[in-house]
């Protein structure tokens, strides 16, 4: 493509400079619009934004496999080391938890009688959804994921997506096919969360950082390192009681968490569907798939 | 003499190379690793790959192509759409007016070249973003982002540098 040496040329390549540089300057000015306005969370912005994570993810899934093959294959081998300390561990922990698990059956049993007794609401329906991570944020300035279902598989903006050990965060956007989830742990989150044991209710906060801070806390409320969070399902829009993680220091102003969730070894998560009662429009929503069995029809 | 359809078709095939490249370059940067932390910090490889061809083939990475790729990274990541754009943009320009400095000289000039217009783009994307949240972000990570991707430039120039002789001599 080497430029051809002519006269036209030569009285075209002023012109040709003026051209690169206005564009140039242009595509500068379209960017930092495009930053103005994407706090406004345009449709069509939205739209675009969808359509290229549904039409990408399968690529991504595809590319993702054999990275996941490997690690796994890695994982194995460092197993393989120590799998007699391992197994012995296992059997002593689950004899702990058959224990536990006899004393979870009476009381949830116990629970259950209680409830008819005073003639409780039931907790309303929720249904997990599970799916594999695809994409993670690739950058320092946002802290997402990118899941490989999306709203034909009933993923909705706002559900909550746990991982296996708590709460990973919110579906942000829902493609077709794919959908993003905001961390707990991203600038914009923002969690009802709640004390397990004292029942303070606070907000927890996401700051880029891998320990969110719990605000907004009553002045009175006690808080010492060690506390377990969960969320408070205020609001209504996340179910309550999931586990969020540990109060990890208890500062001046800052109260931070340790979130349970091992953000490295997210392969898959679970969204949870979950029936809002007295939101039966689907769009509204987050979970309704027309099989609530709260919220009259 | 017209050149022929299949010259012609190659031509392009070759000359759409770079931005592809970057391209496939923005998708892999999101793979999930399970290395701890990677994914926060993983090397900034399109903008490697954006100033690299800036220099060497800055016809076949023109500005729009640049915006372009930026949107589609923003899409992927799901940050603030026109962050990348913008950042990429500049290390473009700065790329293309200093591109005499840089081509046929010692690569350990091309790398500190990069290390400069890197590190001031990041600040700038720094900046941005905090203004965009309206709060402090934390400056670490974007900081072991920027050292990650210096060390990695090296290996991704050298790539660049082959494909460059082999498929883009003659373009």
């Amino acid at each position: 493509m080497a430029p051809r040496q002519g006269t036209v040329f030569k009285l075209a390549w002023p012109l040709k400079t003026i051209i690169q540089r206005f564009a140039f300057l242009a595509l500068i000015s379209l960017s930092i619009a495009l930053l103005l306005l994407g706090k406004a969370n345009i449709a069509v912005v939205e739209k675009l934004r969808t359509t290229t994570t549904d039409v990408l993810s399968p690529v991504l899934a595809t590319i993702s496999q054999p990275v996941d093959a490997f690690n796994q294959a890695v994982e194995r081998v460092q197993k393989l080391t120590n799998i007699v300390e391992e197994n012995e561990r296992l059997r002593e922990e689950n004899a702990r938890l058959l224990k536990w698990q006899a004393v979870g059956r009476s009381l949830s049993q116990e629970n259950e009688n209680y409830r008819q007794l005073l003639n409780a609401l039931s907790d309303p329906l929720v249904l997990p959804i599970t799916a594999r991570v695809v994409g993670d944020s690739g950058g320092p300035f946002v802290r997402t994921l990118l899941l490989n279902a999306g709203r034909r598989d009933g993923v909705r903006e706002g559900q909550a997506v746990v991982g296996p050990l708590g709460l990973v965060g919110r579906i942000a956007e829902a493609g077709e096919k794919s959908a993003r989830v905001l961390l707990l742990t991203d600038l914009n989150s923002r969690i009802p969360a709640v004390l397990e044991n004292s029942r303070y209710k606070g907000i927890l906060v996401g700051n880029n950082s891998s320990s969110p801070t719990l605000e907004f806390l009553p002045t009175n409320a006690v808080v010492s390192p060690g506390d377990r969070v969960v969320t408070s399902g205020d609001g209504g829009m996340l179910p309550a009681g999931r586990p969020i993680g540990i109060i990890s220091s208890v500062g001046e102003r800052k109260i931070r968490v340790q979130t349970f969730t091992d953000w490295n070894r997210l392969e898959y998560v679970s969204v949870l569907r979950y029936d809002l009662p007295g939101m039966n429009s689907p769009y509204d929503n987050p979970g309704d798939m027309g099989e609530s069995r709260l919220g009259g029809k | 003499m017209t050149p022929t359809f299949a010259y012609q078709f190659n031509r392009i095939l070759r000359g759409s190379l770079p931005g592809f490249l970057t391209a496939v370059l923005a998708l892999l940067s999101v793979v999930p690793t399970g290395i701890s932390g990677f994914a926060v910090v993983t090397p900034s490889f399109v903008a490697i790959s954006v100033f690299y061809w800036s220099i060497h083939r800055p016809y076949l990475m023109s500005a729009p192509l640049v915006f372009l790729l930026g949107i589609f990274s923003d899409f992927l990541t799901g940050a603030p759409l026109g962050l990348s754009s913008l950042g990429l943009l500049l290390i473009h320009g700065i790329a293309v007016s200093q591109r005499r400095v840089f081509v046929g000289k010692a690569f350990l000039l091309t790398w500190s070249g990069y290390l400069m217009i890197a590190f001031a783009v990041a600040m700038i994307s720094w900046i941005v973003a905090c203004l965009y949240s309206l709060s402090i972000m934390p400056l670490m990570p974007i900081l072991t982002q920027f050292v990650l991707s210096l060390l990695v430039f090296p290996l991704f120039a050298w790539g660049f540098g082959i494909l460059q002789n082999n498929v883009l001599k003659h373009t």
